[in-house]
């Protein structure tokens, strides 16, 4: 890939990325797009992918459906919650990401997550928990409105943050807090006074027995103002007031694109401008936003290639997925947790701060150990059969050939030269079996910092 | 500390061929920041947390033996001054089986602060917790006073190459480290900081080599990845280095505070640029048969903070680590009907290090004036945290405590 690449201008940056001779679909952006748009791919799926194109490719993982499997997911949550047990049913989530037919729904219910997070550490009805957890998936690709509109009315939420009684006495202002700073609008975009207004609005609104009851006593059915609007505004009407305002899709697109496209953050406010253009014109509908993104020039630019820091979820199922492998749910869900990712749990309600917050001496040791414990344990399968067997399967016979398919599939940055010659002489020589070759060289390529990235 | 320092900066130096100076013109802005931190540091002061979870009976700790009403009041649970209490000063002395503080006595490192706790004091665990773990006497469960504070020095902290925070323990996370911006990660063993390779010395060296090689310009965050995959690489091997074990020839007590200890000892050594350390420890809630549950509590205490003052010591961190010992609140100075003691308020916070105030502080408080049946504080427990903030971890107190506190005299 050339270096110094130009940037795409803003006029540029959302329009569809058609490949060229020097700037090809391959395999290598095949496996960006599913690094990004879910939680990585396999061989075929490369293939099937390149051979649809960047736009087709894309448009297939926007549409596509659960089917089946969302039934034998609640069923099986059904089971979990019986137990209350929130460390299974963050395993339970763990898995539906693992093998969910519509991996974009599921990293985007990830995304959501993290921006409207509650934890089970505090809310200790893991029912409550789950029912966000479906709450979220429901409106993950579709629209903004009827999602905030949940969340206001989610037990979860609002149990987390101590916001379960709003009299009108005495507006809880936590809630209307966290809806302008972390929900819609974004710090800096509101006054105190707008939230102590909000808050008016969603008085009444409590939770009992942990299900959401509005008490029409303790609302204030008096006029409020929010943003400079007037009105005698409940809790729907002031999220209209807020969906108004242009800094939401501003606000809410520029934290898309360092979830799906960079962590860093010197996207301009006129890169991000036309995508929240977008986002309004589609009445906050998120598909069509995340089409735009997912197959934009943007996103196939050295702006966005291995721009990002892997996640401990994309990283643990990320190899999973690539590799098909199988492995001992619990064993993984523990593993995720010590990189720092419990999900149900994230640390407080701004979420997971991802990037470079996730790297440190203890998380990358972990990483590296955690790729080693996956291949050297004799239970681990890779499509079913040993990982010798596996990549015999694929047709990859050559060192070189190994170790430049791994890396196409592993790797989000290309690995130097002599990295990967001192990789293939380790295929080469030594005198261990070929199995526990191929094993040392995922194990190595888990290690390095090219792994690491998204 | 600086040795290690130094070969990580010639590690990054080799990595980005031609040294820092070199890479001025076009480096990313952290790898030169990082460096300049690496260069400067000495060593950064550090905090230890020792947490008691359930409430310690801070009466059955610095004992008033020489009180006629403390007799009185704890006809089972009493300890007198032949039974065996470390004595410090006229009538007070520690609890026998925080034996192993004597020498942290002698040697000036334990400074005993009475009298400690709050306005209107809570008595309901948790919620006495959060006024601990938040410094707010009305605490939001939004972040804890250390977690502010890293939030609060995050562009200078962000920079270091290991987090701020550390806990230590399976338990869940205490608030105290909770921040918006700079989580601090929870570690449950050591085995964390090591690669495994099952003994496979070349698999090690091939990972090392090629962290470590030459990557293209043009990605900044792979360059930060690099950067501090090579220092944990190269702090894996120094924790690896010491064979099975940390080297240190005091043998602490086989207890999972000692242990945790001993590890914070072996991180201390191994470079971390952590500052704060947490630990806790459970059982205190001692309502029935106190007697033997608490003297075998303190007897773990002692011997742990004894043994981890003195493998400092022996490592010369000790002038650079201060550790913080406190409950949530105090017991009841009236024992109750099952040989136990109910919750109370004020209680002693100690403190240990090379550079404390040695031996008591303040007054004991008063067993004739007391608050519903518990004795009163005189010393706010968050003019300490501004103390430790100020005069130890140079960090202002004002933004994290309010400027209400001044810091508390406690540190030499």
């Amino acid at each position: 890939m050339p270096l110094n690449q130009k940037l795409p201008s803003p006029e540029e940056a959302w329009l569809p990325f058609e490949p060229t001779a020097a700037q090809p679909f391959g395999r290598r952006e095949a496996a960006h797009l599913f690094r990004r748009a879910g939680f990585a791919a396999n061989s075929r799926e490369l293939d099937e992918a390149v051979k649809l194109g960047p736009q087709m490719a894309a448009k297939k993982l926007v549409a596509a459906e659960e089917g089946e499997f969302a039934g034998k997911m609640h069923s099986f949550a059904q089971t979990v919650l019986a137990t209350n047990n929130s460390q299974t049913l963050a395993a339970w989530w763990l898995h539906r990401m693992l093998h969910t037919p519509a991996p974009l729904l599921e990293k985007t219910t990830l995304f959501w997550h993290s921006h409207f997070a509650s934890s089970s550490a505090k809310v200790t009805d893991t029912r409550l928990m789950f029912n966000q957890n479906e709450l979220l998936r429901r409106y993950a690709l579709g629209k903004f409105e009827p999602l905030v509109m949940g969340i206001a009315r989610d037990p979860a939420m609002l149990i987390y943050l101590d916001s379960a009684t709003n009299r009108k006495t005495r507006p809880n202002e936590n809630f209307a807090r966290e809806v302008m700073e972390l929900f819609v609008l974004g710090i800096g975009n509101y006054t105190e006074k707008d939230i102590q207004e909000l808050a008016r609005c969603f008085t009444g609104w409590e939770i009992q027995y942990g299900a959401f009851k509005f008490n029409r006593y303790q609302h204030d059915y008096g006029s409020k103002t929010v943003l400079g609007k007037s009105g005698n505004f409940d809790g729907g009407d002031s999220v209209k007031v807020l969906l108004e305002q242009p800094a939401t899709a501003r606000f809410l697109c520029g934290k898309l694109a360092r979830y799906f496209i960079t962590d860093e953050s010197d996207l301009s406010p006129e890169t991000i401008e036309p995508l929240a253009q977008k986002l309004r014109a589609s009445d906050y509908t998120f598909a069509p936003v995340l089409e735009t993104l997912l197959t934009s020039r943007l996103f196939y630019s050295q702006a966005s290639l291995g721009k990002k820091v892997r996640s401990p979820v994309e990283l643990g199922i990320g190899l999973l997925r690539s590799l098909e492998a199988t492995a001992g749910l619990p064993q993984i869900t523990d593993q995720i947790r010590e990189l720092g990712q419990m999900p149900l749990f994230p640390p407080n309600v701004k979420g997971w701060p991802g990037g470079m917050a996730w790297i440190n001496s203890s998380t990358l040791l972990g990483r590296a150990n955690f790729v080693r414990q996956l291949v050297q344990d004799n239970d681990t399968l890779f499509g079913g059969i040993s990982l010798e067997a596996y990549i015999d399967k694929l047709g990859w016979k050559t060192a070189d050939q190994v170790v430049d398919s791994l890396s196409e599939i592993l790797l989000a940055v290309p690995l130097p030269k002599d990295v990967r010659s001192q990789l293939v002489a380790q295929i080469e020589g030594g005198r261990d079996s070929r199995l526990t070759k191929l094993k040392k060289t995922v194990h190595t390529l888990g290690s390095l910092p090219e792994f690491q990235m998204a | 500390m600086t040795t290690s320092r130094r070969r990580f900066l010639s590690t990054v130096s080799a990595v980005t061929a031609g040294g820092l100076a070199a890479l001025s013109s076009r480096a990313p802005r952290f790898l030169l920041e990082s460096a300049a931190y690496g260069a400067e540091t000495k060593g950064e002061k550090i905090l230890v947390v020792v947490q008691l979870s359930g409430g310690n009976d801070g009466l059955n700790t610095v004992i008033p033996f020489g009180e006629e009403k403390y007799k009185k009041s704890r006809p089972s649970l009493a300890i007198d001054g032949a039974g065996g209490v470390v004595k410090i000063e006229n009538g007070y002395g520690l609890h026998p089986s925080l034996r192993a503080c004597e020498k942290l006595l002698e040697n000036r490192q334990l400074s005993i602060l009475q009298g400690i706790g709050y306005p209107n004091p809570n008595r309901s665990h948790f919620e006495s917790m959060d006024i601990w773990h938040t410094a707010h006497t009305k605490p939001s469960r939004e972040s804890g006073w250390l977690g502010r504070c890293f939030d609060a020095h995050k562009d200078t902290l962000a920079k270091a190459i290991d987090p701020p925070g550390m806990h230590l323990g399976e338990e869940v996370q205490p608030l105290a480290l909770a921040a918006r911006d700079l989580p601090a990660p929870s570690i449950r063993s050591l085995e964390q900081f090591r690669l495994e390779t099952g003994g496979d010395d070349q698999q090690r060296s091939v990972i090392t080599s090629a962290t470590a090689a030459p990557r293209a310009a043009g990605n900044d965050l792979l360059k930060f990845v690099q950067t501090r995959a090579t220092s944990a690489l190269d702090l894996s091997r120094r924790m690896q280095a010491s064979g099975t074990g940390y080297k240190t020839t005091v043998s602490y007590p086989e207890t999972p505070l000692s242990q945790k200890l001993k590890n914070i000892a072996h991180l201390i050594d191994a470079g971390l640029t952590t500052r704060v350390y947490y630990v806790s420890i459970d059982g205190f809630d001692t309502h029935s048969d106190q007697a033997g549950a608490h003297a075998s509590l303190l007897d773990q205490i002692g011997g742990a903070l004894a043994a981890f003052a003195e493998d400092l010591a022996g490592h010369g961190q000790l002038d650079r680590v201060m550790t913080l010992v406190f409950s949530e609140f105090g017991r009841r100075l009236q024992e109750n009907a099952s040989r136990g003691t109910d919750h109370g308020a004020a209680a002693p916070v100690f403190l240990v290090g090379s550079k404390v105030k040695p031996g008591l502080v303040g007054k004991h408080p008063s067993l004739d004036d007391l608050d519903d049946g518990d004795v009163k504080f005189h010393t706010d427990f968050r003019s300490i945290y501004a103390a430790l903030l100020e005069k130890w971890l140079g960090w202002p107190a004002g933004p994290i405590l309010g400027d209400m506190w001044k810091p508390m005299e406690c540190l030499a």
